[in-house]
């Protein structure tokens, strides 16, 4: 019941200004290359249309009537539905009818059958709602120029890009509709198929997570390099996400958390901590105990160090530990007893987290260990999930509607079927690509080669890719070659939005709350960053086009 | 074009869909079971005629999921692009240790390859074997090892004509649960389920549903086995028929020395290795098995008396050994270790024996506890009565088991002499073993060591 992946908080000014670059120059691209293609086509009276198209396209913008908007949204909306897009719901009733026949009894086990339910229930809906998205969107303005009836509309006192935000909003409003009916049923199937007892682990933990750095088992804090060591010790494991404290060592684990409110603690003041930590063991031992771990509380502006208890650690469970409850008296290394609130102050806490257990190891990530709030109910959750799928719907119906604006449906629908899988299913490899980051696995771990020359270099020589290249002149042009590639590369994966950040299925499923910093507000801001740009491009190329010309 | 009507077409198309019914309906006319004596049911159209004389059905295989059904279906043909893609991701989240996704597929995959049993086995070792090893508590491995047994019972519903997912039930249940390193806790749990809340500290029924020795049960899942063998005649692709179909004895073999190993050596083990010894003779032993080369089938359950007879009358015969019968059966029975069973399980009933192991097993729990001088009079005892009785059947003398033990027993009695320090005597009971084998000495220590770790 852990995350397989470190959940970071996004960066809204660091987010913005990278956006706003990227927009500028895609801008600038763009205007150019506008002028230079006008200038062909029209000799000099080219670059006048053009500035004649954008200032009217900039008074066009500033002229929107949101009651113009709202009225061919309605339109939007009414045509959606004589499409009968509420089909849709005779499959999703389908579906769940039957879903016991496929869910019932898959495992006994109370924390694998609600991963396995509220899993079930998301990933139905995403996928049943985003093809009528798409292919709503994508038919809409294509059926209609080729009918003419957008003549009836275009004729009207209504500015183009009115249009667009019309349909946008109409498309929007029908998949809202259909996806609020269907995630309030999904949300009664699983209460209502969930056995009672297996009810209490529907919730929403509220984590509040650290940073982590490791101490090696001889005490030391940094590598060779003087580098704060970011690793602990690599057992093996072929996924590489945790890394381990060696047992009765000096080998730590030391999360530092910088957020820890004491009056948003569980009972107004008392603090509990859980962990899922694994077991890797190099001798059998005493197999009906598990490996024993302890917590180490310290506040370094007050020097104070307190150890816990020690717990024993069921692996892939939820071991919470209330520190006031198995801790009566907190009291430091000189026995000094010392109250949770010192320890608190200033918002700032390190945990210590020791294996007690000789010649044993366990593993651990950043988000394996996280102070934890009150929880707020599983609907919360749920609903943040909802509300992800939803964003994503309104991107690709955004983005079919962009398509419908310069293509006919068919190859609209291809053009953004392409884009949703690419942003679903490659972008982790599109990111591999990129970073040379292998993606599941250990963040830290890089590889060299990414480039294609050097890749290619590396093929006809057998060089392994965790080599790096030496530092001769030939290796240096081809390291610049490469990154030359790679900026390309990295300006292509930047077209594809990264759809798989939409499923927040891991935090529900897992009885997590969605996160504001690290998974709603990027989301947001992801929709609202690739959504603008292509209503502008789906607002000129509408403006630009021949509606006499199916 | 033409010079008919709309109506008169429509009325024609209308006796070309009725004429075309005809032929369709005798062929494809479902069957339909007898219901009571009144009702004897229909034998169906051509096709389901034909579909039950060569038992193509699905239905013939075994129980028929609709859920599976329905998938199938409603894949069309994509269903090997689909399974590929959910192996893939099987394996990814077995890499991430995503446990109850991987459950679910494993289901999923099962719903569109319900008759592939090669998926059953994989899968249900998978989660037995491979995946209850990741998990570092007790309770938790075993649950994985029920996860494991109980997908090999739903495959086995889902094909009923085979044996294989019988024997692999069997094999789970008796080796998984009775062999590992977890055996102690795991033959524990199998009658009394660790999740207390929802067995109230009985066995888990979905494994267990007659509260008995993993060992028993398992016997059962073999004799069903080989009786599904026998009652739909397809052969399983396992391992040998001679040697498969020794596991219902075999299990009862492994019951009764799993009761030697825990510490029970009265009236219950002897009566477990006195029915292991029936099940070996009287039924195993009697089965006929196919011998091509021979071109007739033969019988592993031949007396001493039998065998020079009938080796006489082959010599007088002067038939080639490939022709002989009693080359044959001797053959099969050092397959399948026939004779050393016979006379193990024969002579584990005996009084002495018994006494054997049980003063051996108090010596060895005396020497763990510290209580030297009961350790050593006990092996003592023990180790004489163990030579005077491998000495009344000597065939046993080469048989690894024998040899382990007496090894084993020697281990521990140069332990307790050590603790006095005391020399070895020159002469002692069972030392032409320790003698024979110095090569075993180093791997029965470590067994020792291992058992003295578990005593703890």
């Amino acid at each position: 019941m852990s995350l397989s992946f470190d959940p970071v908080a996004f960066n809204l000014a660091e987010g913005l200004k990278h956006w706003g670059t990227v927009m500028l120059v895609v801008a600038i691209v763009a205007f150019f290359t506008a002028l230079v293609t006008s200038l062909l086509a029209s000799g000099l009276a080219g670059p006048w249309q053009l500035f004649v198209h954008l200032g009217g396209g900039f008074q066009d913008l500033a002229g929107t009537s949101l009651r113009r908007c709202l009225a061919l949204s309605q339109l939007t909306f009414r045509e959606a539905l004589r499409r009968k897009t509420l089909w849709v719901f005779a499959v999703f009733a389908v579906l769940f009818l039957f879903a016991g026949w496929f869910l019932s009894d898959v495992t006994a086990d109370a924390d694998l059958q609600v991963k396995n339910y509220v899993s079930f229930v998301l990933r139905t809906i995403s996928w049943l709602i985003l093809p009528v998205a798409l292919l709503l969107s994508c038919w809409g303005l294509p059926e209609d120029i080729k009918a003419r009836s957008l003549h009836t509309v275009v004729t009207k006192p209504v500015r183009r890009h009115e249009i667009v935000i019309g349909r946008v909003l109409g498309f929007a409003a029908i998949g809202g509709l259909v996806l609020g009916i269907m995630s309030a049923v999904g949300y009664v199937w699983i209460n209502r198929q969930l056995p009672e007892s297996m009810r209490s682990q529907l919730t929403a933990r509220v984590p509040v997570y650290g940073d982590i750095r490791f101490v090696d088992n001889e005490g030391q804090d940094k590598d060779a390099q003087g580098n704060i060591l970011i690793e602990g010790i690599n057992t093996g494991d072929e996924n590489m996400f945790r890394s381990f404290v060696e047992g009765n060592t000096k080998s730590r684990a030391i999360w530092e958390f910088s957020n820890v409110d004491p009056a948003r603690l569980e009972g107004g003041g008392r603090l509990v901590l859980e962990s899922s930590f694994q077991a890797f063991r190099t001798y059998k031992g005493n197999i009906e105990k598990q490996l024993l771990c302890q917590f180490t509380l310290v506040n370094s502006t007050k020097k104070l160090k307190v150890p816990l208890k020690a717990f024993e650690v069921r692996e892939f469970r939820r071991n919470v530990y209330d520190v006031a409850a198995e801790n009566p008296s907190l009291q430091d290394t000189d026995g000094k007893t010392v109250e949770l609130a010192e320890l608190l102050a200033g918002g700032k806490l390190q945990v210590e987290t020791a294996c007690l257990s000789s010649a044993q190891f366990l593993g651990m990530a950043r988000p394996d260990l996280f102070v934890r709030l009150p929880d707020r109910p599983f609907a919360v959750g749920y609903f943040k999930s909802i509300a992800n799928i939803g964003l994503m719907m309104l991107m690709v119906v955004v983005l079919g509607v962009m398509s419908g604006c310069f293509l006919k449906g068919p190859v609209a629908t291809m053009l953004t079927l392409f884009i949703v899988i690419v942003g679903r299913m490659a972008h982790g490899f599109l990111d591999t690509l990129v970073t040379g980051k292998v993606q599941y696995h250990n963040p830290h771990v890089q590889f060299q080669g990414a480039g294609p020359i050097d890749a290619l270099y590396r093929i006809l020589t057998h060089m392994t890719p965790g080599v790096a290249l030496e530092d001769k002149p030939l290796f240096r042009v081809i390291n610049w070659l490469d990154n030359q590639a790679l900026t390309v590369l990295w300006a292509i994966r930047s077209m594809f939005p990264d759809f798989t950040a939409y499923d927040t299925t891991e935090y529900t499923a897992n009885a997590f709350d969605v996160p504001w910093a690290e998974a709603m507000l990027p989301n947001l801001a992801m929709a609202a960053g690739y959504c603008l740009p292509w209503i502008i491009v789906g607002y000129f190329s509408l403006r630009l086009r021949e509606l006499e010309s199916k | 074009m033409n010079n008919l009507t709309s109506l008169q077409r429509k009325l024609l198309y209308l006796g070309g869909i009725v004429l075309l019914l005809i032929p369709i309906t005798w062929l494809g006319l479902p069957a339909e079971p007898a219901h009571g004596a009144g009702n004897q049911g229909s034998p169906g159209g051509y096709l389901a005629q034909k579909r039950a004389e060569y038992g193509l059905g699905e239905s013939d295989l075994g129980n028929v999921d609709p859920a599976s059904s329905t998938m199938n279906l409603l894949l069309l043909g994509f269903r090997g692009i689909a399974t590929n893609l959910l192996w893939m991701d099987a394996v990814e989240q077995q890499r991430n240790k995503d446990w109850a996704s991987l459950r679910a597929t494993t289901e999923s995959i099962i719903l569109l390859q319900p008759h592939f049993l090669k998926v059953w086995q994989f899968q249900g070792w998978n989660l037995a074997y491979n995946v209850s090893a990741e998990w570092d508590g007790v309770a938790d491995r075993y649950y994985w090892v029920k996860e494991g047994i109980k997908f090999f019972k739903k495959g086995q519903g889902r094909n009923k004509m085979y044996g294989e997912l019988l024997w692999y039930t069997g094999d789970t249940t008796g080796k998984k649960i009775g062999r590992s390193d977890e055996q102690k806790q795991f033959r524990r749990y199998f009658r009394s389920d660790p999740d207390v809340a929802r067995f109230n500290g009985g066995p888990d029924p979905d494994v267990n549903p007659n509260s008995r020795d993993n060992y028993l049960e398992a016997g059962e899942w073999f004799q069903r086995a080989n009786d599904t063998i026998e009652t739909y005649g397809i052969e399983q692709h396992i391992m040998a028929p001679y040697l498969f179909r020794a596991y219902p004895a075999r299990s009862q073999f492994d019951y009764a020395a799993a009761l030697q190993r825990e510490g029970n050596f009265g009236e219950v083990t002897q009566n477990a290795w006195s029915e292991g010894f029936q099940q070996w003779t009287t039924k195993y032993g009697k089965m006929p098995f196919e011998c091509e080369l021979l071109g007739r089938r033969i019988h592993l359950e031949v007396s001493g008396d039998e065998m020079r007879d009938m080796v006489a009358r082959e010599v007088a015969q002067n038939l080639p050994d490939g022709k002989r019968e009693s080359f044959w059966v001797n053959r099969y029975q050092d397959t399948t270790n026939y004779r050393y069973w016979r006379t193990r399980s024969l002579v584990e009933t005996e009084k002495l024996m018994a006494e054997a192991h049980r003063e051996l097993y108090e010596g060895q729990q005396a020497l763990f506890r510290a209580d030297d001088a009961t350790a050593r009079q006990r092996y003592t005892d023990g180790m004489l009565k163990f030579e005077k009785i491998l000495n009344e059947y000597p065939d046993l003398k080469v048989e690894d088991e024998m040899i382990e033990e007496a090894i084993l027993a020697q281990i521990g009695w140069r332990q307790c002499l050590e603790l006095v320090d005391e020399e070895v005597p020159e002469q002692y009971p069972l030392k032409e073993f320790w003698d024979a084998h110095p090569m075993r000495h180093g791997t029965v220590k470590q067994e020792f060591d291992r058992q003295r770790r578990g005593a703890r």
